[in-house]
């Protein structure tokens, strides 16, 4: 039942993961929960109704004011990955990472940046999950959030066995994964995108309602997106089939327009349900998308 | 005006204008083919750019539709032809060069004349013809000269010839150099090549049908208009004396040919010397009328009207005759002082010819004795009377002389007036020679009446209103008889005679001169003519008609220079002489029984017979016609009528067209270059 190129293929993402994951600055991953812990955290007014195990009686008696001191509590973070691999993601030519029979391709970064991602969070202990949107060839469309290294393998074979393929619907996704997501989760959305925003955009006001930390990696090609084409041709998608014959030094100007408008559009509506996004060239070191993802917004000028 | 085409059937090339068509229609579809997985941005932009590419899409293919058409049509040779204002010189080989030296050339523009620009411009015309092109020149004012004698190569000479050409005063007469210029072509086709300012009403209409010769030989007339702009000129167009206050008065009109009023100030100058300024405001293309009072004595002859007009000069001045105006000074010889009134002739005289002390009638009268003729002034005296003189032989010569001179002597009879003695000193200006006095009648008769007068003669012309009936009240009884004589016409004639035939009133012409007799008396002796009504108009008539405006004296004629002046000449004239405005004596000749001249300015001349007396004074004047410095007619448009092709321009299209094609292709490529989905 498995396919040795698939197995290869597991190996080479677990390898890639690991590689990077070794190389990563490691730091300690810690819960935004607060509740009972050893670890203080900070003070609070008291408001009636509240515990009143929790008051700082020697506050009290130094400054007459009740107050509530807080704990963090160090917690398991459920992560979920969604991976686009509509057939538009097998395009691409200036991939950065190699990946077999995808190399160079949006959908073999987009594979080898989940599978690190994972590998990441699993090595921190943290359950992880992934969902698939389109594709072809997998065992699995949909795993949610479990340790244990033989989970790990299972997205592992999951990722490898996937083909992109098929047309983008990530909102029925995107509406699976928010449904069954528990508030303080972390969810990693990998996609170029490439249907109508206002698609699907408003499904992630589901993370948003569950204070999720969602994070919208957005892949793309920087010779699509800079049209750098030299003669007039006809662009095909693999994903609809769909043909235009364009002149591309005509239309460069316009598609740079277009293309700034829509980065705006994704940018905005993915910061409007309080989530962050990051632009993720194909072209771009694995290392410094993923130390942009580990350390935030407020390290890396590429999460907005 | 209108476009044709030297090769029409290159239009069929039209049909190339399907290929830029097909071209658009049939889209290109690119060879090359990419994978691209961001179709939704290149759906968007091609959602953008496809309204702009649908204009592009039309401006490219109207431009390369329009580049083939244009093409097309540039290889079909394409002119476009308009009417031009004048026929294009050049090319004929053959060129007369007709320059217009009329007064109306002497307008003033720009520092010089009309006439001098033309010369340059015609000089620099015949400077720059082709070696072995062949020229003519013509000129013309009132007359056309040639000043080659054909078409000549030599350039050199026509060149000296054009600068040699002078202003005139003569009038434009085109057709003659037309007809100068056609003879000088001699038939063939050429080029008149025509400087001229076009001035005058009847300039080119009056050359119409040279100009259709000239068209219909296949030669073309290239008019080269000089003109002042605007064209201006102040001149006088007439002045003419007649009656009014005091003396009569002199009518001015001065006309003004600009398009602006103007005030002008001139001099009325009269024979005499006598000036008398003048101003008047004369509004744009309009006439002003100025009426000038003429003294109660002026000499007669030439006046002059000048104005002040630098524009044009020749025509400033206008020359115009002034009669005798006022008192003709009358010396009265009284050979028979008589006792009483009615036995005194000078009694009668003075109460006939100055009854109110001479003013009013005109008439001043000086009396003297015999003695008193010694001292006969001709320029002082018009009309001597002899009345009654007994003896006049020691003045007898002074008296010829005087008559000769073109005084004007009258003798009335009486008895002191001896036959011998008369004609020994007078006989040679006598109508004829005196006989003795014979009585007609018997005593206690009426004595035989006078026949009625001849209204016809100038004498009795203004008895044809009134008065002709009294003359047959008059009778006399004793009458001077005269040998037997033939009225010659201009030379001795009977101005009246008695019923029964016997001459009453003879007159002879010497010259200028003349003496009449009246072979009665002018006191009641021999006759009953003082008491008679008739006697006081007779008398102050035949003073007038000797001395004053209704007798022959000089003849006055007006003309228009160049034009030829003809005066009738009297008998016996044989010497004569035509003195000009400048002094200098004028050309002239005899035909038949007219002296003959031609002025060539314009002025007071003078005909003289006999070194002496004058004989007609002309006054010459510019044709009006020429101060009008207006172009009324154009010659080219004379030509366009006739020809229209003659007039038309032609423009080569081709070259355009097909850069403009070019141009089209250039552009369409480069807009194609810009590209877009």
């Amino acid at each position: 039942m498995w396919d040795a190129e698939v197995l290869a293929r597991v190996r080479h993402l677990h390898l890639r993961a690991r590689m990077l994951t070794d190389s990563l600055l490691m730091g300690e991953h810690r819960s935004r929960r607060v509740g009972q812990a050893v670890e203080f955290a900070d003070y609070q007014p008291y408001l009636p109704g509240m515990d009143m195990r929790g008051l700082d009686w020697r506050v009290w008696a130094r400054t007459d004011k009740y107050v509530v001191k807080r704990f963090e509590t160090e917690t398991e973070l459920p992560c979920t990955v969604v991976l686009d691999l509509s057939g538009d993601l097998r395009t691409g030519t200036t991939s950065a990472h190699g990946y077999p029979d995808l190399d160079r391709s949006k959908a073999g970064y987009a594979i080898t940046l989940a599978a690190t991602l994972l590998y990441f969070l699993h090595r921190h202990g943290e359950p992880v999950g992934l969902e698939l949107v389109a594709g072809e060839g997998m065992l699995h469309r949909s795993l949610p959030p479990r340790g244990g290294r033989n989970h790990l393998q299972l997205l592992f074979l999951m990722l490898a066995s996937s083909k992109p393929a098929g047309v983008a619907d990530l909102l029925p996704s995107l509406n699976r994964v928010g449904a069954r997501t528990r508030r303080r989760s972390w969810v990693g959305v990998i996609t170029d995108g490439m249907e109508e925003p206002s698609n699907w955009l408003p499904a992630l006001g589901a993370f948003a309602r569950r204070k999720a930390d969602l994070r919208v990696f957005h892949i793309y090609d920087s010779q699509e997106w800079h049209l750098n084409f030299e003669r007039p041709s006809v662009f095909y998608s693999p994903e609809s089939g769909l043909e235009l014959p364009v002149d591309p030094a005509g239309a460069k100007a316009a598609f740079s327009e277009v293309v700034q408008e829509y980065i705006n559009e994704v940018r905005g509506g993915v910061v409007r349900w309080g989530g962050r996004y990051m632009r993720v060239p194909t072209d771009r070191p694995l290392e410094q998308v993923l130390r942009s993802a580990i350390r935030g917004a407020s390290e890396d000028a590429a999460w907005a | 005006m209108g476009l044709t085409l030297l090769t029409p059937l290159a239009l069929a090339l039209g049909a190339l204008l399907a290929l830029p068509i097909v071209a658009h229609m049939a889209r290109q579809t690119p060879r090359d083919r990419h994978e691209f997985g961001a179709m939704l941005l290149l759906q968007r932009v091609v959602k953008r750019l496809r309204r702009r590419r649908r204009i592009k899409d039309w401006i490219l293919l109207l431009m390369r539709a329009f580049a083939v058409l244009a093409v097309v049509i540039a290889v079909s040779g394409p002119e476009f032809s308009y009417p031009g204002g004048v026929p294009e010189f050049g090319g004929s080989g053959r060129v007369v060069v007709v320059v217009d030296r009329s007064m109306s050339m002497s307008l003033q523009d720009g520092g010089s004349t009309l006439l001098q620009r033309a010369r340059e411009q015609s000089i620099a015309v015949v400077r720059d013809l082709p070696e072995g092109a062949l020229v003519g020149v013509v000129v013309f004012g009132t007359e056309a000269d040639r000043l080659t004698p054909n078409l000549t190569g030599d350039h050199g000479r026509a060149i000296l010839r054009l600068e040699e050409v002078q202003p005139s005063h003569g009038t434009s007469n085109l057709r003659a150099a037309l007809l100068e210029a056609r003879k000088l072509l001699g038939g063939e086709p050429g080029e008149v090549l025509l400087y001229t300012d076009e001035a005058g009403p009847r300039m080119v209409s009056e050359a119409a049908d040279e100009i259709e010769r000239l068209v219909a030989g296949g030669s073309s007339v290239i008019p080269r208009v000089v003109q002042a702009d605007p064209p201006r000129n102040v001149a006088v167009t007439s002045a003419v004396y007649g009656d009014g206050l005091e003396g009569g008065q002199v009518t001015v009109r001065l006309a003004n040919f600009g398009p602006d009023p103007i005030e002008v100030a001139c001099e009325v100058t009269l024979p005499d010397g006598a000036a008398i300024p003048i101003f008047s405001d004369i509004p744009p293309f309009g006439e002003s009328e100025e009426r000038i009072t003429i003294p109660l004595e002026a000499s007669g002859g030439v006046g002059k009207v000048l104005c002040d007009d630098p524009d044009l000069r020749a025509d400033d001045a206008r020359y115009f005759h002034l009669p005798r105006v006022g008192a003709s000074r009358v010396l009265v010889v009284d050979g028979d002082p008589g006792d009483t009134p009615t036995r005194s002739e000078i009694y009668f005289l003075e109460r006939a010819l100055a009854p109110w002390g001479g003013g009013k009638s005109g008439v001043t009268i000086d009396v003297t004795t015999p003695g008193g003729l010694m001292e006969l002034d001709p320029d002082q005296h018009r009309v001597v009377f002899l009345s009654n003189v007994s003896d006049p032989r020691p003045f007898g010569p002074r008296l010829t002389e005087f008559v000769r001179k073109g005084g004007n002597l009258v003798i009335t009879a009486g008895d002191n007036v001896t036959a011998d003695r008369y004609n020994a000193a007078l006989g040679g200006v006598l109508p004829s020679a005196f006989r003795k006095p014979r009585s007609v009648a018997d005593t206690g008769e009426k004595g035989v009446p006078v026949a009625l007068p001849d209204l016809t003669n100038a004498m009795f012309a203004p008895f044809s209103k009134a008065g002709r009936g009294g003359f047959s009240r008059v009778r006399a009884h004793t009458l001077l008889t005269l040998e037997p004589y033939t009225d010659i016409p201009g030379e001795v004639e009977t101005l009246l005679a008695y019923e029964n035939g016997m001459p009453a009133l003879v007159e002879r012409r010497i010259g200028a001169g003349r003496v009449v007799v009246w072979t009665g008396t002018i006191d009641l002796g021999w006759g009953n003519l003082p008491l008679q009504a008739v006697f006081m108009p007779m008398m102050q008539r035949l003073v007038t008609y000797l001395g004053g405006d209704a007798g022959g004296g000089s003849k006055r004629v007006t003309g228009i220079v160049a034009d030829v002046i003809a005066i009738d000449l009297p008998d016996l004239v044989l010497d004569l002489e035509v003195e000009g405005p400048d002094g200098q004596l004028v050309p002239s000749r005899i035909e038949g029984s007219k002296l003959l001249f031609t002025p060539r300015q314009p002025g007071a001349y003078e005909v003289r017979a006999d070194s002496a007396a004058t004989l007609a004074w002309v006054a010459i004047n510019g044709d009006p016609d020429e101060s009008d410095v207006r172009a009324y007619g154009s010659v080219a448009g004379v030509e366009g009528e006739l020809k229209p092709e003659l007039l038309e321009r032609r423009v080569d299209l081709g070259r355009g067209f097909f850069g403009f094609g070019l141009l089209l292709l250039v552009g369409q490529a480069l807009l194609a270059l810009r590209g877009g989905a």
